[in-house]
């Protein structure tokens, strides 16, 4: 898995340290750093969680969404 | 009730469709994009369902919902083939529930194979990519892991114990938004 931080966006807050389930993340000079990048299952947790969206994984399979309200999007989608 | 109301009621139902007993439908109808509000709907009472009888039954919920789930994997597994070898009998399950749930072994990448031998334990990693449950559980905003995912993991457990023989137990480890990870555990 190719996991990517972007250090600018990062505020070091290590809640993704905490939350992934198998420790891929390390805080390093407060900065997250995918230290296990090969351990990652595709939870997408760490993008839950971090509140600066500072977190990009590729090659990663996206699981299918049923729940997405798909009017409301596109309600969204012409405001924003 | 208006009289027009009733007309124009009546008129939504009507067509000129001639049905004959012998027409087996090939694909379903309506298609997908008008099946929406029909998955929203059916989403939606799952989750005031389950909600209920958390609220009634408690802790006891995951119990009855584990049961359902369970009776229900022994009862489709019924039908395939019977293999003692967990390989075959993880294929087996991938097939019975395409469409629902995908799911892949998985193993961290320091573990040499994937049955993995720990603490006395022989299990093995799935992680779960496709789920209605987690669908149906965000839809509803209710927490994973909770009286619906035990209906899955009864029918795994279930559906396992039916194609090998042998007894099994299915453990969260975690569970996010875009993947499960689950430990089935060999007895
Ligand atoms: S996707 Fe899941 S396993 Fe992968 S890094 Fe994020 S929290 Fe960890
Ligand atoms: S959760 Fe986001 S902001 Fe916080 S340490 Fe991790 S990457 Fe940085």
């Amino acid at each position: 898995m190719d996991i990517r931080v972007d250090k600018d966006a990062c505020v070091g807050c290590g809640l993704c340290v905490k939350d992934c389930p198998m420790h891929v993340y390390e805080l390093q000079d407060n900065v997250s750093v995918p230290v296990r990048p090969n351990d990652c299952m595709g939870c997408l947790s760490c993008h839950e969680i971090c509140p600066a969206q500072a977190l990009e994984h590729r090659g990663i399979y996206p699981a299918r969404r049923h729940y997405i309200d798909i009017k409301v999007c596109e309600m969204l989608r012409k405001v924003i | 009730m208006s009289a027009s109301y009733i007309d124009e009621m009546h008129e939504a139902f009507r067509s000129e469709l001639v049905y004959r007993p012998e027409e087996i439908p090939l694909e379903c109808t309506p298609g997908p994009k008008e099946m929406e509000q029909t998955l929203h709907g059916v989403m939606k009472l799952n989750g005031l369902i389950i909600r209920s009888l958390e609220e009634i039954a408690g802790r006891g919920a995951n119990a009855v919902t584990y049961r359902a789930g369970k009776k229900f994997g022994h009862e489709i597994a019924k039908y395939f083939q019977k293999r003692e070898d967990v390989e075959g009998a993880l294929r087996e399950l991938s097939d019975l529930l395409r469409g629902q749930y995908s799911f892949e072994v998985w193993k961290p990448e320091g573990e040499e194979s994937f049955i993995i031998e720990k603490d006395g334990e022989t299990f093995i990693y799935l992680v779960f990519h496709d789920c209605i449950v987690r669908q149906t559980l965000r839809r509803n905003g209710l927490e994973q892991g909770g009286p619906l995912c035990q209906t899955l993991y009864g029918y795994v457990v279930g559906a396992i114990e039916e194609i090998t023989g042998r007894k099994a137990r299915l453990e969260i480890v975690h569970t996010g938004p875009n993947a499960c990870l689950k430990k089935l555990i060999l007895k």
